[in-house]
This record gives structure tokens, C-alpha cells and sequence, in this order.
């Protein structure tokens, strides 16, 4: 280091400087001490006054949530103002008393009350009003309201309460709301600008549409620049000191958007009634095959989300999670099973695209097809004799579809499968959509160890084996076959609007794939061959020996196919026989995919009944009732000239063993 | 020169005047906290105030560690020191860029190492460095100011982009009150504050996030913000003036006890101060900083060599800045911008960084020249 910097003599260079640096020090010292004896002694006993006699708060004003309408703008959530009653425990210094006066009025016991307040204080401190109950009607906000001057603490407010008024219906749809708990603020915040930060207690989406379209729901909160006195009550009029002024920080909240979705309300409820009036596990989706939009979405046994809204008891949550048919769960999406005969219609296509059969090759069916050592049955005891591809799909004559599969293998399947768009989310825009799988040979070398069995070509050719799918992806294959080709991303809503109804966002129809031109699709299937598997589709609902022959619709030809899932490996003897009879958890699932009218269609609906048994008899009577509904909505005249034959449901036959 | 001073012996060496002015400060600032961070529902001690304790004893071994050391060892130290701390800079910069949003530290696990903090103290050695070995009396020219500013903007530049306006400010305040100390030349002097002038308006306009813009307008204009800012300024007002002369008592104010106060512990840690203790207590912490600073200038005055004197003038810079900065926020003169109060205010990297300058500060003076 240089010598020089040692120097002294060097440092008494800076001498001279040291003068502005006393001068900076001493205007800073006398301009601050001005000032704090401004504020403390000069202004000190007015805001000494202002402090102990009032104090400003702001006050959170929550947006009201955007409603949720329907296609044709009938509301279908909303928000309902309530009353309810909390005590803030910082100012409830007389708890006791207070929670023993309110007791007979709220029909609360009295040490419940004094236990849920001591319990939320530690949890979310002192200065948190603690609900002790809402929804209060009339009489009891009159009568309390008279308390709240002798009871320090109490206190009454209006609530906005997020209402949904098809109740049960479609409440996996909805999803509902809840309050942010302190333990979800960081994970919520994380992403968010700092005027945009959620605060303790704030309202958000907690499932389903709620969740997925919270930011346009939500809205933006407002807030209220209050005065409260020491007991933090609010307090309208009182001065305001001068050094305050004429500040105005009140902030307007910014009401959520409308989704106006694709759900017809009419058809919604029609489908919910027939899945209450049978009684039916499961799921079901309608949606218009010309642009992919849905028109009902129902999930049996359900729920009333606006008990979440209410705050929901452990009791009720308790048993939603324990109930043994799952109410929360959006089965239309979230549970996968094999699609049983339903894909019998991929499989034939394969055939046909792969040369393995033409239109008029036919198989003879004897009821039973022997593989090697094992004797693989057909539903049809004694056999359906010779078949071709449409009497096939018609009658879902499962050896028919095991030779296909033997021929095709299972790779030249998934193919045709994936295609179509199985094994994969659809990407609706959901919460918790599964794939679905589509197994190769590849896929089962690497999951189970073990090589592809030739065997398994034919359990998995009529739907039984590997494959899982769900009721929307059936039916996005389904409307392939409705449109000969084009297929349209399936999608809820149709139009975002703002407060003033003016349209932020329109969602129009996406084309997601198209089996005939081969876009989006790893194969292209001609027309010619589209049109035979529309051909046999076409006989399962019309034809002498279809499936699905029973449920029909007036004037309406429908198309589609009937599947069973079989959760267990039975006999041959018991198959169909006594399913009936069995305990429900054993029950086969019943699948129906259709689309009506069957020359023009208009409406693809699948349905899922978990432990009805069969398709046809479980799944295809849903199916029907949702039909007719749109029928009888967008084409009344088909109704009025032929309305004399009626088909009761009743002659479907209970063993239900057409497929 | 050195082996005299090293006979003296290591008490006698040390500024007995600088160590009680810093416990007096360290004291009242305990007692503070403890006020400032107590749950008047839990019986036991607040984990912020455990912490806090836990820093000071940190701070306070860091002090005499530095005190130890001869500072001419920062002398060698302070490029790399500069490499490292401009990296770490970097690397935060990046990870924010990936993660949304601003993040201004690196988890070592137990500590949140903030690399911008360090930096203020850093540029000061660094700076220290540069001019003690080119600093014409008659004031600096362009030559000698082109290595000093580039020094400066690019941790500047840097800590703008977390983007962290507050530290970057205290960075440049830090590195022109060293540049303003040693002279710059009269000529350029006036045509820097000309430019400073006109490129005021560009940077208001391209360089601040709207609300950054929001905090200074709102300081000028408190009914435009409806939101955060208006709200902090006049509560802390509130809180402070309240205080009247003698205070509310300690734990007795009610302004700071009932959460009506935002960031008490931290940033508001003085409004805690003067609502409690009145203008005596605000009073007192005050000139206990004004007297600080003032044994500080003379430590300066009496360095051995320029290199000392400049490196306490950087220290001092540091904790003065801060200081007016938050007292001036708290008592609203200045806008709000999040800088703690040295010494008194929560937090580990302010409180171990404002340890370390303390302790150059006490560095230099055991080795001044006694004239």
C-alpha cells in the first residue's frame, strides 16, 4: 500500500470539509426537533384527543361476487344479503353476560357461545369479530340490535351471502365459496401485486366454476375510511381534525363479472330430475356437438353449495366426506372407468380403417369365443349367429369384437383411440379432470413389468381391460361420430360480461379435431366408414334388436351406444342374472352415449350410472329424459302432431342384458 | 506509529463516548421493541423481540471483532468485497426475474441474506478506497469522478431493478455524500445539478413503477392515495403527536397497540417511540443520533490517514441517511419509503450491517492520531 496514505499531513487535507458536514447535522437536528414539538406539543392535544376519543380505520368493503347465468340470462347464482351477529373479543369486557343474554334469543347455549369466542381470539386474535351466527331473521336482528349499547362487543352487520338457486343441482358445477383462513393467505398471495393482496376472511371460489373463473367472480374490494371509538364501534359523525382535511379515501369496491354459461337452465333441470327420480350414482353431460357447448352437467347424489356460503357445520362436511357415493365429486370429469361396449364403436372403426372387415363380412357368434385354454363369453348366451359390422354395434355382440381385437392388436387400437381424444384431460376449463388411459403394449411392458398378453387384445377390444375413460370424453368422441368428423373444445361459458352487461369476453366455438380431415388426430378415417359406425349407431336406438330400443323419443331418432362396466370378474351364469340382487357397492356401472336427432344431431349426451347394473337400463333412461327435454324446448311441433304413442319406461327389461 | 498504538492496549484504544451513545441507543431501542412487538394476550416474550436480542449480540460481537482488526485490512478487502456482493446482486435479480414479483434476498436457511443491504456498506469501503488514493484539493474532476460513478451505478443499477428504490436511493446517497465530502470542481459541480435537473422529469416518467410514483405524489398530495400510503402517513402522525410531551407510557399506546399502526416493529418502530414517550422520548432518541454522529465526525477529523477519515465519513452517511430518511417519513417531512431506523428498528441484516459501521467507525478512532 502506498506510503502516503499513512500520512497524517494527507488527512488533515479534509479539514476544511468537516464544516458542511455540522452544518447538514445541525439543519437536521433543528428542523426535526421543529417539527416533533409541532406535532407533540403545538397539535399534541388535539391528536392526543383525537386519539383516545376515536381512531380512523379503514374498512374492507367487499365486491359483491359476479352472478352466474344462464344461456338464455336466468340466474343461476347470485348473491342474497343476510344479517348476522359477532362479538369482537378486544372489546367484550363483559363476555359472560353478553353471551348469556343472546343465548335464548339465538337458541345457543351459553357456554358454546363463550367457547367460540375464546377459541377464535387465539386463533385470529383479539380485534376479529367472531360470527356467532348469520342468517338471522327479523325478529332476532331486532332484539339484538336494542343490546348492542349495554353489551360492548356485540355487534350486528349485513353480509352478503353467495346464493345458488338450483340448489342441489349442478352444485359440482358451481363449486362454492368459503373464507380465506390465515393458513391459505400466503399461498394466495404469493403471485399477487400488493394492491391486489387478499386479507384474512376475504371470499373466494373453492371449487368448480367458482374457483376456475375466481378472478373474474371476485371482483375488487373497496374501503371505507371509518372512525371507531375506543370500543371499536364505528362512528358516523364526528369532526375531523384539521390536518386531515377534506380527505376523501373512500373506494368504490368493483363488482365481479357475469358468466353467462352454455347450461340451459330447463335442460339442467330436466336432467337433475331424472337423475333424483331414479335415484342414480353418477354423472351426466349434454353439449351441442356443433360447437361444443355444454347444455346440462349433473352429478348424482349432490349438495347444496350455499350451506358452504352459510359457513358450513363440521357435521354437514363430515358426512359429505364420509358419504359413501362421494357428493363433491364432479363424476362427470373425475371418475375414469373402462368405457365398456361404448367402445365397441372405436373398435370397429379400426376394423374397418385396417381392412380386418368390410360393410358386408360377417362373423358367425355362438355366444362364447374360445382363446387358448380360456372360453371368453358373450353377453348373449346363445349367440346372435352371423353379424356384420352394424348388426354388431346393434346388438354389441361382444365375439365379434373379439376376433376385431385379436386382428387389430391393441396398438393399432389405442391409435384410433387417442384419435378420438381418449386418454387424455379434455381441457375443459375444470378442477380436477383426470386423463383417462389408453394402453399400449409399450405402456404395459413399462407399468406392470410384464409383456403385453394376446389375451388381453380382447378383453380390452369390448372396453373391459386397461382402459379408462370418462363420461365427458365419451362424449367429445361421441360427437366425432354426431358431426361425421369435426370436433369442438367442450367448453362452459359463454360470454363474460361487466357490471353494465357490457361483453368483456365472448368465447366462440374452438375446433379442437377432425377424424375425417385428420386434423389434430394421429389417424383419418374416411367418411365412407364414419357413415357405416353412424349406420350401427343409428340401429342400437332404432334398429329391431338395438341396445337401446326402449327409450325413445317422439319424432326423434337417436343414436348411440350402451356399455356395462364389470367391477368384478363373474361366471358366465351370473353375469347379468342376479346383479340386481347384489349389494350396490358390487353393482355393475351402467355407460350411454347418444346423440339426437340421429340425422342431424343436435345434442350428444353421456351419461354414467355407477352401480345401475347395466347401460341400457341404468344410463339410457337418463339419457332419454334429457332428450326429450331439449325436444320439447327447441322443437315443440315435433310434440304436437304424433304425441299418442308413449313408451313407459317400464318395458325395459330389468335384467338389462342387451350389451 | 502501529506498535505504539497496539501498546496502549486494546480498552484504552477503545471511544468509550461512541460505546455508550450505541448501548443507550441499543437500550431504549430494546425496551422499544418489546413494546412495539408485545401481544398483550400471550404472557410470554414475543419471538421477534427473542430474535431481535439475538441480533444485537451478534452486532455487538461484530463490533468489537472490527474493532480488532485494523481497517486497513478493508483497504485490501474491498474490490473483491465489491465482485462478490455485485454477484450476489445479480443472482437475486435473476431468481426475481423467475419467482413474480420483487425479491430482494437469498435464503441461506436460517437467515435471509439481503444483498442490497450489504452493498450500501460495501460501496462505502470501496468508494473509501478510490478517492484516498486520488483526490486533488482543488476538488474532483471528470477524470477522477468516472471510476467512483461507475463503481455506484452498477450496484445502483441493480438494486433498481429488484426493484428496491428505497436501498438504491440510500446506495447513491451513501456514494455522493463521499464525493460531495472530499469537493467535486465548482464547474462540474453546477452542470451535474443541471442535468440532474432535466433528467428528473425522464426518470419520472420511464424509471418509477406507478406506485412508487403513487408514495411521492401522495407525500406532496395526501388525498390523492386512498389507499396505503395516506393512511400510514396521517395514522403515524396520529401516533406520534398524541404523545404530547411526556407520552402515553410505555405499553400505553394505543395507537400501536391496536394494530392501527402498519410495520410497527419495523419501520414505524419511531412513531412506536414517540407515541409512548412523548417528546422527551422522541426528543432523547434524536440527539442521542445527532450526538452520535457528531463523536463520529470527529473520529473522521482525526483519522491517521485519509483512507480512515473517508471510511467513517461513508459510515456515517450510512446510519445519518437512514435516520433522516425514517424519521422524517415518520414524522411526515418525507414520503414513506421502507427504511428502518439504525439500531432501533427490528431486523437482522439491518442491524448486523449497522454493527459492522459502528464498528469501523470505533476501528479508525483506536487508531487515530493523537495530535
Amino acid at each position: 500500500m502506498n506510503e502516503y496514505l499513512s500520512d497524517p499531513e494527507e488527512a488533515k487535507d479534509y479539514l476544511p470539509r468537516y464544516k458542511y458536514i455540522y452544518a447538514l447535522v445541525a439543519f437536521t437536528f433543528v428542523i426535526f426537533i421543529m417539527r416533533l414539538w409541532y406535532l407533540q406539543v403545538f397539535q399534541g392535544e388535539e391528536l392526543r384527543l383525537f386519539s383516545e376519543k376515536n381512531r380512523f380505520k379503514i374498512k374492507k368493503i367487499q365486491a359483491p361476487r359476479g352472478m352466474v347465468i344462464d344461456r338464455e340470462g336466468k340466474i343461476l347464482v347470485d348473491n342474497f344479503p343476510g344479517f348476522e351477529v359477532s362479538i369482537t373479543p378486544q372489546y367484550a369486557t363483559e363476555l359472560e353476560k353478553t353471551a348469556h343474554i343472546i343465548s335464548p334469543i339465538l337458541g345457543l347455549p351459553t357456554e358454546k357461545i363463550i367457547h367460540q369466542v375464546k377459541v377464535e381470539k387465539k386463533k385470529n386474535g383479539p380485534f376479529r369479530p367472531v360470527v356467532i351466527k348469520n342468517n338471522l331473521n327479523r325478529d332476532e336482528v331486532a332484539r339484538l340490535d336494542r343490546l348492542r349499547i349495554n353489551n360492548p362487543g356485540l355487534d350486528i352487520s349485513m353480509t352478503i351471502q353467495r346464493s345458488y338457486l338450483l340448489k342441489e343441482n349442478g352444485a359440482q358445477l358451481f363449486g362454492y365459496v368459503g373464507e380465506i383462513s390465515k393458513d391459505e393467505l400466503p399461498k394466495y398471495n404469493k403471485n399477487l401485486r400488493p394492491d391486489e393482496q387478499f386479507s384474512q376472511g376475504d371470499i373466494v371460489g373453492k371449487n368448480g366454476l367458482e374457483v376456475v373463473y375466481d378472478k373474474d367472480l371476485r371482483g375488487s374490494s373497496g374501503q371505507d375510511f371509518i372512525q371507531v371509538d375506543a370500543r371499536g364501534r364505528e362512528i358516523t359523525s364526528l369532526s375531523v381534525p384539521e390536518f386531515i382535511g377534506e380527505v376523501s379515501l373512500t373506494r368504490e369496491p368493483i363488482p365481479g363479472r357475469t358468466l353467462m354459461l352454455t347450461i340451459d337452465k330447463d335442460i339442467q333441470e330436466a336432467a337433475q330430475a331424472s337423475f333424483v327420480a331414479k335415484e342414480r350414482i353418477g354423472g351426466a353431460v349434454a353439449l351441442n356437438p356443433k360447437n361444443g357447448e355444454i347444455l346440462a352437467w349433473v352429478n348424482g347424489p349432490s349438495f347444496d353449495p350455499t350451506e358452504f356460503s352459510k359457513g358450513i357445520s363440521s357435521k354437514m362436511w363430515t358426512e359429505l366426506i364420509n358419504h359413501p357415493f362421494k357428493p363433491l365429486r364432479n363424476k362427470v370429469i373425475q371418475d375414469h372407468f373402462p368405457p365398456g361396449s361404448t367402445f365397441k364403436a372405436i373398435v370397429a372403426l379400426a376394423a374397418l380403417e385396417e381392412k380386418e372387415v368390410t360393410k358386408s363380412s360377417t362373423v358367425f357368434c355362438p355366444g362364447f369365443y374360445k382363446f387358448g385354454r380360456r372360453i371368453y363369453h358373450c353377453h348373449q348366451k346363445r349367440g346372435h349367429g352371423y353379424v356384420n359390422v352394424v348388426q354388431a354395434l346393434e346388438q354389441s355382440c361382444d365375439v365379434f369384437f373379439y376376433k376385431m381385437g385379436l386382428a387389430l392388436g391393441i396398438d393399432r387400437i389405442a391409435k384410433y383411440a387417442r384419435s378420438f381424444g381418449f386418454g387424455k384431460r379434455t381441457g375443459i376449463h375444470m378442477v380436477n379432470e383426470v386423463p383417462g388411459l389408453v394402453p399400449t403394449e409399450e405402456w404395459k411392458q413399462k407399468t406392470f413389468g410384464e409383456p403385453w398378453q394376446p389375451g388381453e387384445n380382447l378383453s380390452n377390444a369390448i372396453g373391459q381391460g386397461f382402459f379408462l375413460t370418462t363420461a365427458l370424453q365419451l362424449a367429445q368422441a361421441f360427437t366425432s361420430f354426431a358431426n361425421a368428423g369435426p370436433v369442438f373444445q367442450p367448453h362452459f361459458v359463454k360470454k363474460v360480461l361487466d357490471i353494465d352487461g357490457k361483453v368483456i369476453q365472448d368465447i366462440k366455438e374452438e375446433l379442437k379435431f377432425d377424424t375425417v380431415t385428420g386434423q389434430n388426430t394421429e389417424v383419418k378415417v374416411s367418411k365412407q366408414n364414419m357413415d357405416i359406425i353412424r349406420e350401427g349407431l343409428w340401429m342400437v336406438g332404432n334398429g329391431p334388436s338395438g341396445t337401446a330400443k326402449w327409450h325413445k323419443v317422439a319424432n326423434t331418432p337417436i343414436a348411440g351406444k350402451t356399455g356395462t362396466v364389470q367391477l368384478f370378474t363373474l361366471s358366465a351364469d351370473q353375469v347379468f342374472a342376479d346383479c340386481k340382487s347384489r349389494p350396490i357397492k358390487q353393482r355393475h356401472h351402467g355407460w350411454f352415449v347418444a346423440y339426437a336427432p340421429a340425422d342431424n344431431p343436435e345434442i350428444v349426451v353421456s351419461v354414467l350410472a355407477e352401480h345401475a347394473c347395466s347401460g341400457s337400463g341404468g344410463a339410457a333412461p337418463i339419457a332419454r329424459d334429457i332428450i326429450e327435454a331439449y325436444m320439447k324446448k327447441y322443437h315443440p311441433e315435433k310434440f304436437v302432431a304424433a304425441a299418442p304413442k308413449i313408451i313407459p319406461n317400464k318395458e325395459t327389461p330389468d335384467n338389462g342384458n342387451a350389451d | 506509529m502501529e506498535m505504539q498504538i497496539e501498546e496502549r492496549g486494546f480498552l484504552k484504544k477503545l471511544d468509550f463516548n461512541l460505546i455508550f451513545v450505541i448501548l443507550a441507543l441499543n437500550i431504549i431501542g430494546l425496551i422499544n421493541l418489546f413494546s412495539a412487538t408485545h401481544d398483550p394476550e400471550t404472557v410470554g416474550i414475543n419471538r421477534l423481540f427473542t430474535m431481535q436480542m439475538v441480533w444485537f449480540s451478534g452486532g455487538w460481537i461484530l463490533f468489537f471483532l472490527v474493532t480488532l482488526i485494523d481497517y486497513k485490512v478493508f483497504l485490501k478487502m474491498a474490490y473483491p468485497l465489491y465482485v462478490i456482493n455485485v454477484i450476489f446482486l445479480i443472482v437475486v435479480d435473476l431468481i426475481g426475474n423467475i419467482a413474480y414479483g420483487a425479491q430482494r434476498w437469498l435464503d441461506l436457511g436460517f437467515f435471509k441474506y439481503q444483498p442490497s443491504e450489504t452493498m450500501k456498506l460495501v460501496i462505502a469501503l470501496v468508494l473509501a478506497k478510490v478517492l484516498a488514493e486520488k483526490s486533488p484539493i482543488s476538488g474532483l474532476g471528470l477524470k477522477e469522478l468516472a471510476m467512483p460513478v461507475f463503481l455506484t451505478l452498477i450496484p445502483f443499477g441493480l438494486t433498481v431493478s429488484q426493484p428496491d428504490l428505497g436501498t438504491a436511493m440510500m446506495i447513491a446517497s451513501v456514494a455522493g455524500s463521499m464525493l460531495l465530502f472530499v469537493g467535486i470542481r465548482k464547474t462540474i459541480l453546477i452542470s451535474l445539478i443541471i442535468t440532474g435537473i432535466l433528467i428528473i422529469p425522464l426518470a419520472w416518467n420511464f424509471g418509477l413503477k406507478e406506485y412508487q410514483k403513487n408514495r411521492v405524489l401522495t407525500f406532496i398530495d395526501p388525498n390523492r392515495d386512498p389507499q396505503g400510503a395516506g393512511y400510514n402517513s396521517i395514522q403515524s402522525k396520529i401516533a406520534v403527536g398524541s404523545g404530547k410531551f411526556f407520552g402515553k407510557g410505555f405499553r400505553n399506546g394505543t395507537q400501536s397497540q391496536l394494530d392501527f399502526l402498519p410495520e410497527r416493529h419495523t419501520d414505524f418502530i419511531y412513531s412506536v417511540l414517540s407515541e409512548e414517550h412523548g417528546f422527551v422520548g422522541s426528543f432523547t432518541v434524536f440527539t442521542l443520533f445527532i450526538i452520535l454522529l457528531l463523536i463520529g465526525i470527529k473520529i473522521a477529523s482525526q483519522a491517521r490517514d485519509k483512507y480512515g477519515a473517508l471510511l467513517v465519513v461513508g459510515c456515517l452517511s450510512i446510519i445519518f441517511w437512514h435516520m433522516f430518511v425514517n424519521i422524517g417519513m415518520v414524522i411526515g417531512m418525507l414520503p414513506i419509503v421502507g427504511i428502518p431506523l439504525p439500531i432501533m428498528s427490528y431486523g437482522g441484516s439491518g442491524m448486523l450491517t449497522t454493527f459492522v459501521c459502528l464498528g469501523i467507525i470505533s476501528s479508525v478512532s483506536a487508531r487515530r492520531y493523537i495530535f
